[in-house]
C-alpha cells in the first residue's frame, strides 16, 4: 500500500520530534534535517510497500544461537568496580561526590 | 437526590528484590548506607560501550512471586527499552518489559477483615493482576536551591513492577493489600517490603464513578506515598475531592498528583514526562529470556505454602479465629512455630495461639530474636500447657516459667522440680493459711459476711500472695468459702 | 631496515619479535615512522584545514605513542625472560575511535565526546594488548559511523584513501583501513554496522573481515546499532586478518549477545585450498535494485562491468582450483536490505545515543542555561553533527508509539525474509548447499571527497551489497581483486553460513595464493610510492 506522496513529515510533527530529541537547532539545520528526512520517507514507504506473508515472525537477531550456543545468565557475586573516581572524573560539574545539573522545570500547580 | 459513589482504586508497585548484585552490573544491590556515587560501575553509570549482564537470581525471585500470585510464567519473555530523558537515568533508557514480560495475570484474594468492612463483616476482595514485570531502578536526585544532586548507587537494583486492575474499592482496602503484599514479599524472602525504606514504592490510581456502573472514568495518579497509612490518607482525601469535583458538576482530569506528608494534602505536579513517548521496542543488548520447565520447577521446588493460603487452612483445621491467625501467620517462623506447637500439644489449638499472641509474642520482641532462634522452643511450650492442663502448676506459676525456660533452655517439667514450683494441692496446707488470712483481716471477713461477695477473691489473693502463688486457686477459693462460712 | 619493517605482514612481524631477530620497539619505531611520513596532522575539533592536508592520509585522531612504547617495552622484557609474548607479539595496531580504551580519548568521532577518557577498556582491544599488540593509537571515522565515506567525522581533516588521496577511503571504518594500506600499523580494529568495515576494505585495497554477530564481544564498543554492530579485523592479507580474529573472537560474560561456540584454529586449515567447495553467484548481487523516485517502481542497474568481472574472474580462479561455482542462486530479498536497514539502525541509534546528555561525561554546553531541559538541549545540539541528528530524528520517528506498528515491526518481518535467503543458500539439505557466497563488495570503487557526501540516501544504496550480511547476522569477508581501470581498489567479498569464518578465510587464502604472481599485487598506494 503505497502513501501519497504529499504525506510528508509536517512541520508540527517535526518540531514535535525535535523536542523529544532534545535538540536545539539552528534555522538551517532545521531545514537540512526536515528535508532529509522527508527523502528518507521514500526508502520507509519501499518498506511498506513490501508484501509480507502472514504469520511472519519478527528477527530480533539475525543469527541462530542454537540450544548451546546462549550464554548463561549471571551470577549473583558482589565485584566491587576498582576505579569508581575515574569514572566520576568524567563528570563535567561534580561536588561532594554527587553530579551536580541544573534543576528540572516542574511547576506545581494548586 | 444525591448519588452514592463508589471508588475505583488500582495500585502500582515497585518491588526492590533483595538479591546481592544489581540487576545488569554487579555492583552491590542494598547500598542504602553507602556515599554517594560510590556503589557505581560503567554499567549502572551508562558509559558509553557498556552493556547489560541479567542477573539469575533477579529471575528467581520473580518467577517466585509471579508463583505466589497465580500467575503464568511464560516460557519466553522479552526485556524492553523505555526512552525518555532524566538526570537519574544515565543511559537516557530504562530496560523494562512491555507487552511481553516474565508474567500473565495473577491475582490475590485479599481477607479485608471486619474492622475495615462499613458493614462490619469482614469479606474477601479478589484483586487481579494487570501486570508484572522486572526492570532496573533509576538513581536517586536530591535538589538544593536550583541545583540537583545525582547519585546513581541505586541505579540498576532489580524492581519487580506489579500494577493491579483497578479492583480495590476503598482506601482501606488499599492499605490491606499493601499489608498482604509485604507479609507476602518477606514471607518468600525476597524483598523486605518496606514502604518507609523504599524497597516497596506505591503509586495508586484513583477514580470514581456511580455505584452499580462498570464504566472507568478518567483517573487521577498520586505519587510520593510513603508508607501504608500515606498511601490510605491520600486516596481518601483524593476520593472526597472528586466526589465534591463531581458534585459541582466539573468533570476530573487525569492529573499526577504529588503527597505531602506534611501538609496532608494532595498537589497537582507536572508529571516529568509530559505526553511521554517512550517508543519502546526490544532490547538488543540481551537476547529473549527463556524459562523452561525444568528451571521452573527448579525455582518453585521451594515455594512455601503461602501467607493467606496458611491463614485459611488454620482457620479451618484448627478453628482459629480470624483475628488469632493473622497475627499467627505474621511470619512464616511464627506459623511454624505455632504448628508445631500445637501438634506435639495435641489437644485445644486455642490454648496454645493464646499463650502465643500475647506472653510469648512478647518475649520474642523484647528479646529480637527469630521464633526460630527461641530457647522456648515449640515442644517447651506444649509441656507447659500440658502441665496446666493437668493442674500441676497454675497460671501464675506458668507465668513465670516463661522467661526462666527462655534463659535456661531447660523443659518446664524439670524447672518445676528444681524451683519446686509444683502447685500445692495439699488441703491441709491451704487451710492453714486461710485460717490464717481470715483471722488477721477481720474488717474484710465483716465485710465479706455483710454481703460483698466478691472480696472473696481479694481473700484468694492473700492466701496465694503467702503461699507464694503456688496453692490450687480452685481449691482455695473452696476452702476459703468453707472457713469464711463458719 | 626500518622502514621494511613496517610493510611487513602481523605473522611475519610476530615471528621476527618472537624468535629475537628484531625488537618490539624497533618495529614500534619503524611504524612510528611511517606514521610520521605519510600520516599529517590528526583529526581535530575546530581546526585550520590547509591545503597540505590533501596530501596526507590524515588516518588518526589521537596518537598514542607513549602506550605504544611501554606496550612494546613489555613485549620485550618478556621475551627476554622467555616468556610467551602473545600471538601478535609486538604487531603494532590501531583502533578505530569508537572503541574505549582506557586513559585515552575515546571520542567517536564526534564533539559530543571530545574530552571523553574513558575510564575501562574494551573487550577485543583488551585481548590484543593481552596478545602482545602495540597500540599505536584512536584512527577516524564518520561520526558515530553514521556514514560510508568517514567524512562526517568532527575531528577535520578526515581520512583519505592511500591509493589516490583525493578520494575517500570509505566508510565508516575509514582511518582503520587507510592506516593498514599505508602501512601505518600492519592491523586495525574496526566496525561493521552495514558493511563499514568491508566497503572501505575494498576501497582501500585490503582485507577487512565482518565476523559473525556474536562472535566477537561489543564490550567497549560505543553503540549504533546495536543487533548490527560487528567488531572485526582489518589487515593487508587474509592470514593477518585470521590471526587477529584469533585472538578477539570468543565469548564475553560482559556481552550477553556473545556465542558460546568454541573458537577454532583459524589459521590451521588456512591454506588447504577450495576442493570440492560449493561457491554460489547471485544474479541479485550484481546490480543495484532501489525504487524509482517518481513511480516507486523498483529500477534494476546493472554493476559497472569492472565490477561484476572482478568476480567472474574469482570464479574461475576458484573453479580451476576445483571448486563447484553454483550460478543462479536467488537472494530476492537482497533489494530490501537498506530500507530495513534504515529504520532498524535509526530505532537503535536514537536510543543508543540518548545517554549523551551532558549530565555524566563529554560535552556540556558552556552557555548559561533557565533548567535541565536547556541543558539538555545546549548540548545535545552543539555536540551532536548533522548525520547524528538526522539519524536520531528519523529513528524517534519510526519508533514513535503511533509509527512503530507499521515501520520497526515490519523492518523486524522484512529482517525474517533476509535471512531466510542465507538459510536457503546455506542449508546443507537444501537446494544449493552452499560453502559461502561469491559477490561483489561495493557496486563502485571509491569516490571522490565531497561527491556524494549531504545526499544521504545515495549514500545509504551503497551498502546494499553488505547490509544484508549484518541483518542476517552471517559472516563475510572482502579482499582486493585487482584495480579498476582509474587505477582504484576493487574488492570482492564472501559470505558464509553463521560461524563459518574459518571457510570463508580458507577460501579468501585461495584467492589470494592463486593471484599472488599477478601484476596488480605489486602495485602500492600512490602515498607509499616516493612521496
Amino acid at each position: 500500500m503505497m502513501k501519497n506522496k504529499d504525506d510528508l513529515i509536517s512541520q508540527d510533527v517535526f518540531d514535535h520530534l525535535v523536542d523529544l530529541a532534545a535538540f536545539k537547532l539552528a534555522d538551517d539545520e532545521k531545514d537540512y534535517l526536515h528535508e532529509q528526512m522527508n527523502h528518507q520517507l521514500d526508502a520507509i514507504r519501499e518498506l511498506e510497500a513490501i508484501p509480507l506473508p502472514e504469520e511472519l515472525p519478527v528477527t530480533t537477531h539475525g543469527v541462530e544461537y542454537g540450544k548451546d550456543g546462549k550464554p548463561a545468565l549471571r551470577k549473583d557475586e558482589w565485584t566491587a568496580c576498582e576505579n569508581t573516581k575515574e569514572i566520576l572524573s568524567q563528570a563535567p560539574d561534580l561536588e561532594d561526590n554527587y553530579i551536580v545539573v541544573p534543576d528540572i522545570p516542574t511547576t506545581e500547580l494548586e | 437526590m444525591s448519588v452514592e459513589y463508589e471508588a475505583v482504586i488500582g495500585l502500582e508497585t515497585h518491588i526492590q528484590l533483595n538479591t546481592k548484585t544489581k540487576i545488569f552490573c554487579s555492583c552491590k544491590a542494598d547500598s542504602w548506607e553507602d556515599a554517594p556515587n560510590t556503589n557505581i560501575c560503567p554499567v549502572c553509570t551508562g558509559l558509553p560501550g557498556v552493556l547489560p549482564v541479567l542477573n539469575e537470581k533477579v529471575v528467581e525471585k520473580a518467577v517466585l512471586l509471579a508463583a505466589a500470585m497465580h500467575a503464568e510464567v511464560q516460557p519466553l519473555s522479552f526485556f524492553d527499552r523505555k526512552n525518555y530523558f532524566y538526570p537519574d537515568l544515565p543511559k537516557g533508557y530504562q530496560i523494562s518489559q512491555y507487552d511481553q514480560s516474565l508474567a500473565k495475570g495473577g491475582y490475590l484474594e485479599l481477607p479485608v477483615p471486619a474492622s475495615a468492612d462499613a458493614d462490619g463483616k469482614g469479606y474477601i476482595r479478589k484483586v487481579r493482576i494487570h501486570k508484572l514485570h522486572i526492570e532496573e531502578d533509576a538513581g536517586k536526585t536530591k535538589k538544593e536551591k536550583n541545583r540537583r544532586f545525582v547519585d546513581f548507587n541505586r541505579c540498576g537494583v532489580p524492581l519487580v513492577e506489579m500494577v493491579t486492575e483497578p479492583d480495590l474499592r476503598s482506601a482501606d482496602e488499599a492499605g490491606q493489600y499493601l499489608i498482604r503484599l509485604r507479609q507476602l514479599l518477606r514471607w518468600l524472602g525476597i524483598s523486605e517490603g518496606d514502604m518507609e525504606k523504599g524497597n516497596l514504592r506505591c503509586d495508586a490510581n484513583v477514580s470514581i464513578r456511580e455505584k452499580g456502573s462498570s464504566i472507568l472514568n478518567t483517573k487521577t495518579e498520586i505519587k510520593n506515598v510513603n508508607s501504608i497509612d500515606a498511601v490510605k490518607d491520600a486516596i481518601r482525601k483524593e476520593i472526597e475531592r472528586q466526589i465534591r469535583e463531581v458534585e459541582k458538576g466539573n468533570t476530573i482530569k487525569p492529573w499526577t498528583l504529588d503527597w505531602d506528608d506534611n501538609a496532608g494534602v494532595l498537589r497537582m505536579m507536572r508529571s516529568k514526562e509530559t505526553e511521554a513517548d517512550y517508543r519502546y521496542f526490544h532490547e538488543p543488548d540481551l537476547l529473549p529470556l527463556e524459562i523452561n520447565e525444568e528451571w521452573k520447577k527448579e525455582i518453585l521446588k521451594n515455594l512455601p505454602e503461602l501467607p493467606l493460603e496458611r491463614r485459611a487452612r488454620l482457620m479451618t483445621e484448627m478453628q482459629i479465629p480470624e483475628y488469632d491467625v493473622d497475627i499467627l501467620t505474621g511470619d512464616c517462623d511464627l506459623a511454624d512455630y505455632f504448628e508445631e506447637a500445637v501438634k506435639l500439644y495435641k489437644g485445644d489449638a486455642k490454648k496454645i495461639s493464646n499463650w502465643l499472641m500475647n506472653d510469648v509474642l512478647r518475649m520474642r520482641n523484647e528479646l529480637g530474636v527469630t521464633m526460630a532462634e527461641m530457647k522456648l522452643t515449640p515442644a517447651y511450650l506444649a509441656s507447659l500447657v500440658r502441665l496446666m492442663d493437668e493442674g500441676k502448676i497454675n497460671i501464675t506459676t506458668a507465668k513465670n516459667l516463661l522467661p526462666k525456660i527462655q534463659e535456661s533452655g531447660k523443659d518446664p517439667q524439670t524447672l518445676v522440680e528444681e524451683l519446686g514450683w509444683a502447685v500445692v494441692s495439699d488441703d491441709a496446707a491451704i487451710r492453714v493459711v486461710c485460717e490464717k488470712i481470715v483471722a488477721q483481716n477481720p474488717n474484710e471477713v465483716q465485710s465479706y459476711k455483710d454481703g460483698k461477695e466478691s472480696l472473696i477473691g481479694w481473700f484468694v489473693g492473700q492466701v496465694m500472695r503467702e503461699m507464694r502463688g503456688k496453692a490450687d486457686a480452685k481449691l482455695t477459693q473452696e476452702i476459703l468459702r468453707e472457713v469464711l462460712g463458719k | 631496515m626500518m622502514t621494511d619493517l613496517s610493510a611487513l605482514s602481523a605473522l611475519e612481524l610476530a615471528e621476527l619479535v618472537r624468535t629475537h631477530q628484531v625488537s618490539a620497539e624497533e618495529v614500534l619505531d619503524a611504524n612510528l615512522a611511517r606514521v610520521e611520513k605519510v600520516d599529517g596532522c590528526p583529526g581535530a575539533l575546530d581546526a585550520d584545514l590547509s591545503p597540505e592536508d590533501a596530501n596526507r592520509v590524515h588516518a588518526f585522531i589521537t596518537h598514542t605513542n607513549d602506550i605504544a612504547r611501554r606496550q612494546a617495552r613489555e613485549v620485550d622484557a618478556r621475551i627476554a625472560n622467555g616468556e610467551a609474548a602473545g600471538l601478535l607479539a609486538g604487531v603494532p595496531f590501531t583502533v578505530k575511535d569508537i572503541f574505549c580504551v582506557r586513559g585515552t580519548p575515546s571520542t567517536a568521532a564526534s564533539r559530543i565526546l571530545e574530552n571523553f577518557v574513558a575510564p575501562y577498556t574494551a573487550t577485543p582491544v583488551a585481548r590484543m594488548n593481552a596478545a602482545g599488540g602495540v597500540m599505536l593509537g584512536k584512527v577516524n571515522l564518520d561520526e558515530f559511523t553514521f556514514g560510508s565515506s568517514s567524512e562526517s567525522s568532527a575531528f577535520q581533516p578526515s581520512p583519505r584513501n592511500p591509493w589516490d588521496l583525493s578520494r575517500v577511503p570509505g566508510g565508516s571504518s575509514g582511518g582503520s583501513v587507510a592506516a593498514v594500506a599505508a602501512e601505518e600499523g600492519a592491523l586495525s580494529l574496526g566496525t561493521d554496522t552495514a558493511g563499514s568495515i568491508r566497503q572501505p576494505a575494498a576501497f582501500c585495497g585490503v582485507v577487512g573481515m565482518k565476523p559473525t554477530y556474536g562472535r566477537v564481544s561489543r564490550y567497549g564498543l560505543i553503540a549504533f546499532g546495536s543487533s548490527l554492530d560487528c567488531p572485526g579485523p582489518i589487515a593487508r592479507n587474509v592470514k593477518d586478518a585470521a590471526l587477529m580474529l584469533q585472538v578477539i573472537a570468543g565469548a564475553d560474560k560482559a556481552d550477553a549477545t556473545t556465542a558460546v561456540k568454541p573458537v577454532p584454529d583459524y589459521l590451521q586449515d588456512i591454506e588447504k585450498g577450495v576442493k570440492g567447495m560449493r561457491i554460489g553467484l547471485s544474479p541479485d548481487y550484481f546490480r543495484i535494485t532501489f525504487p524509482d523516485p517518481e513511480g516507486g517502481e523498483y529500477v534494476e542497474q546493472p554493476l559497472p562491468q569492472e565490477i561484476s568481472d572482478a568476480v567472474y574472474k574469482a570464479a574461475e580462479h576458484y573453479k580451476a582450483m576445483g571448486a563447484e561455482i553454483i550460478e543462479d542462486v536467488p537472494m530476492p530479498n537482497t533489494r530490501f536490505g537498506i530500507p530495513v536497514y534504515f529504520v532498524i539502525s535509526r530505532v537503535e541509534a536514537a536510543s543508543n545515543l540518548h545517554r549523551f546528555d551532558g549530565v555524566k561525561y563529554g560535552y556540556r554546553t558552556k552557555e548559561a542555561v533557565r533548567d535541565l531541559t536547556e541543558m539538555y538541549r545546549h548540548s545535545r545540539g552543539e555536540g551532536f553533527g548533522l548525520q547524528p541528528k538526522l539519524r536520531i530524528l528519523m529513528g524517534m520517528y519510526v519508533s514513535a508509539a503511533q509509527y512503530s506498528e507499521q515501520y520497526y515491526q515490519r523492518a523486524l518481518k522484512v529482517r525474517t525474509l533476509i535471512r531466510c535467503d542465507f538459510e536457503q543458500a546455506f542449508d546443507p539439505n537444501g537446494k544449493y548447499k552452499l560453502d559461502a557466497l561469491l559477490t561483489p563488495t561495493t557496486p563502485t570503487p571509491a569516490f571522490e571527497m565531497a561527491a556524494v557526501y549531504g545526499d544521504s540516501v545515495m549514500m545509504q544504496y551503497a551498502d546494499q551489497l553488505t547490509v544484508p550480511a549484518n541483518h542476517a547476522g552471517v559472516p563475510g569477508i572482502s579482499i582486493p581483486a585487482g584495480f579498476s581501470e582509474d587505477g582504484l581498489p576493487i574488492g570482492i567479498q564472501l559470505l558464509g553460513a553463521d560461524f563459518n569464518e574459518a571457510t570463508l578465510l580458507r577460501m579468501a587464502r585461495a584467492y589470494e595464493m592463486t593471484t599472488e604472481q599477478e601484476d596488480w599485487r605489486k602495485k602500492k598506494p600512490a602515498i607509499l610510492e616516493g612521496k
